[in-house]
């Protein structure tokens, strides 16, 4: 036990002292900064478009269409800004296609040294309005879509206010908007708030961060072993230490480093979090320490990761280059994406049959039992895949002794049969 | 005398490849036993058994009176033919490291690391990382690192290979200085002339299988002598002379001659020269080669073919 608390040490170690962790640890927290500040970033960078609206309908849709325009709220931008029409007025249509088109090519500019960005050529047609919209780019069909839904607007308003409908029922109409409450018998107090939804956007959140982090861990004891076998530093390790020890401590140590990750993740989001809203912090507090579930997660994490981390140490004594590794990484990860791809369904459906079903495959149970945690597995549930993915575990463990030893006195590049082969030497 | 490492008819087979075959010898305590033998011998096999590191298929091996080295691991120092340490540790911390697994106190592993490091003029590099060392320096490290425990018994692999001569001459007198202090030290190699200076005790294998195990004189004793004579004489005319045997000649410049003849068992050296100089050869060097390691070697394992 000493010499395995020594390995695994010494392994935490080599991990903190790289710039790798740091960057790892600092990571999560960038990121999630820049979706926040990202887009803040981009709307401050992007100038406001501008907008000619050249209206030969007659029927006033000017005004309408800035109002669509306008920005929705105090803080916010407008959509865009529109300006007068340059180069009027026109003798139709066409003329005035040709003269903005020479502004929204070329470079020519606004009187007040803007360019030109987008215009709007709304002509009557067979009783409606054609919307003939032209503009820079290509790509940014927002502006089109208001103005067009403001252009509908307008023309059913008139259209009804001719069939004798006054204005201000019209206003009551488009301010209309039905009140819907939400309610189930699984929520707290009848009807659903975001307390009530937390369970399953909670579970599936730890369902994925659980994969990913008990796949990162795997991912970097696959490396470790593989460097050490490489340098033969694993030779000295064997007659120094027994298997178990060895195992065990690599295993130990990364569990280190990721608990480590994982522990100042939480406590920089909670921190977060607790300062945008205090009542959300509580409640995911009380999610995880409700029914023992900060347990559950624990049980499923531990599994989870002894499960991977000891299948991953014993492929990285059969790797002797960073190339191999990463070989046979690639069709591992195709695999392990199969329940992040049913995982989703667990933010709406968490108790879902195809959920259900994965659970009961141990390679995907750690992840898809923690994001079935908003539904409250039965405990037959609970106790059956833990069973399962405990039993795959120690199976794996058992067998790994003898291939572990072998692969790590082995020479020569990765062999599938070998590893194989070295598997049933039990 | 007691042994430190025993092995009876220890055979190791990897599927229907046999890579050691019935294979017995002893390392005497405080002793220095050369395990010799081309690539692919089998010596890495064996030593690897010796440690424990593999079963062998048949046979039986006692390390340091146990039949199962990892009880006596702590008591083993062990250095692999391929090297590498942790690159980004310090040389004392690996030193230490290594020598904490092997049961010595945090505070006692660092002290023996340090008093090691400054007693092989390492002092310097002590507490730099080790991928910023010279190869031989980190090959020192390496070995240091075997040694830290005090092991009693010492199993080098091709301790020699990739040092230049200075660091060999060096490992000759640590080598010889583990033997002084107690210590049992199995080295392998196929460089014979390390073998010839060092040690007690040589067993040699080619092809898995022993063909010797004694001293180095008996292994070089199975090897026939020579005898060198150059001078002017007619080719053929050393053939009657009393104990030589089988014998080539090459032309020198001038008309001299370089004859080099095998001894026969028995043969007395004084007796050829005197009869030499009665038949009136011109003989200008006469030399007696005694055989060396290697050609002890060559001619148990000629061709290959092993000659138990």
């Amino acid at each position: 036990m000493k010499r395995l608390l020594m390995i695994a040490w010494r392994e935490y170690l080599a991990y903190v002292r790289t710039r790798g962790f740091w960057f790892s640890l600092l990571m999560l927290p960038v990121g999630i900064s820049m979706i926040v500040v990202a887009p803040m970033i981009t709307a401050r960078s992007t100038p406001t478009p501008t907008v000619a609206i050249v209206d030969l309908t007659d029927r006033r849709l000017e005004t309408p269409i800035a109002a669509a325009l306008s920005p929705i709220g105090s803080n916010a931008a407008p959509m865009a800004r529109i300006v007068p029409p340059p180069g009027g007025p026109y003798a139709g249509r066409a003329d005035a296609t040709a003269r903005l088109r020479a502004f929204l090519e070329g470079p020519r500019t606004l009187p007040d040294g803007r360019r030109l960005d987008a215009a709007a050529i709304l002509w009557s047609s067979g009783g409606g309005v054609t919307i003939d919209f032209w503009s820079r780019d290509v790509g940014n069909a927002s502006i089109q879509g208001a103005i067009n839904d403001a252009v509908k607007t307008a023309v059913r308003n008139e259209q009804l206010r001719a069939q004798g409908v006054d204005q201000a029922k019209l206003n009551a109409i488009d301010a209309f908007n039905p009140n819907t409450r939400d309610f189930s018998p699984k929520a707290e107090h009848s009807e659903v708030k975001l307390k009530d939804r937390l369970p399953g956007i909670a579970g599936g959140a730890i369902g994925y961060l659980l994969w990913m982090v008990v796949l990162t861990g795997a991912g970097m004891l696959l490396n470790s072993v593989m460097e050490e076998k490489n340098s033969r530093i694993l030779e000295i390790l064997l007659t120094s230490a027994s298997v178990p020890e060895i195992m065990g401590g690599k295993i130990l140590g990364v569990a280190a480093v990721t608990t480590t990750i994982l522990t100042f993740w939480a406590t920089i989001g909670a921190v977060i979090l607790t300062a945008r809203s205090p009542e959300l912090t509580a409640d995911v507090a009380a999610f995880l320490v409700a029914n023992g579930r900060w347990a559950y997660f624990g049980v499923y994490f531990i599994g989870g990761y002894l499960m991977f981390a000891t299948f991953y140490v014993t492929l990285g004594a059969f790797c002797e280059t960073p190339r191999e590794t990463q070989t046979l990484q690639g069709p591992l990860m195709i695999l392990m994406s199969i329940p992040l791809m049913f995982m989703t369904l667990a933010f709406t459906h968490p108790d879902a049959t195809i959920l259900k079903v994965l659970s009961w495959v141990p390679l995907f149970t750690p992840f898809v039992m923690a994001a079935r945690a908003g539904s409250q597995p039965p405990l037959w549930e609970i106790i059956g895949t833990c069973v399962m993915m405990f039993s795959v575990t120690a199976l794996e463990l058992w067998v790994a002794v003898p291939a572990f030893r072998s692969g790590a006195l082995a020479s020569g590049r990765f062999e599938l049969r070998t590893f194989v082969r070295s598997l049933g030497r039990r | 005398m007691t042994a430190a490492l025993v092995l009876e008819g220890v055979t190791k087979r990897y599927g229907a490849f046999t890579a050691v075959n019935d294979l017995s010898f002893r390392a005497e305590q405080g002793k220095i036993l050369g395990f010799l033998g081309p690539n692919g011998a089998g010596k890495t096999s064996t030593l690897r058994m010796a440690l424990g590191l593999v079963a062998p298929t048949d046979g039986h091996i006692n390390v340091l009176g146990e039949t199962d080295a990892a009880r006596v691991r702590h008591r083993i120092g062990f250095l692999p033919e391929e090297r590498g340490l942790y690159r980004r540790m310090t040389p004392v911390a690996a030193i230490a490291f290594l020598a904490r697994l092997k049961g010595v106190s945090a505070d006692a592993a660092l002290r023996r690391a340090r008093d090691l490091l400054a007693a092989h003029g390492l002092s310097a590099a002590m507490n730099k990382p080790i991928r910023s060392l010279s190869k031989g320096m980190a090959q020192k490290v390496q070995l240091l690192s075997t040694l830290a425990h005090d092991p009693d018994l010492v199993i080098l692999d091709e301790p020699f290979s990739g040092l230049d001569p200075v660091n060999q001459q060096s490992l000759e007198t640590l080598i010889r200085g583990l033997a002084e202090r107690g210590a049992t030290v199995v080295f392998s190699t196929h460089v014979m002339q390390h073998a010839e200076r060092l040690c007690d005790h040589v067993v040699l294998l080619a092809r898995g299988q022993k063909v010797f195990d004694g001293t180095v004189k008996a292994a070089q004793a199975t090897t026939p002598r020579h005898l060198l004579l150059e001078g002017v004489f007619a080719p053929g005319a050393l053939a009657d002379l009393p104990g030589l045997g089988e014998m080539t000649e090459t032309p020198l410049d001038g008309g001299a001659v370089r004859a080099v003849a095998e001894l026969r068992a028995g043969a007395q050296v004084q007796s050829i020269l005197r009869a030499a100089f009665d038949r009136n050869l011109d003989i200008s060097r006469f030399e007696l080669r005694e055989p060396t390691l290697h050609d002890a070697f060559i001619g148990l394992t000629h061709d290959g073919e092993v000659h138990a």
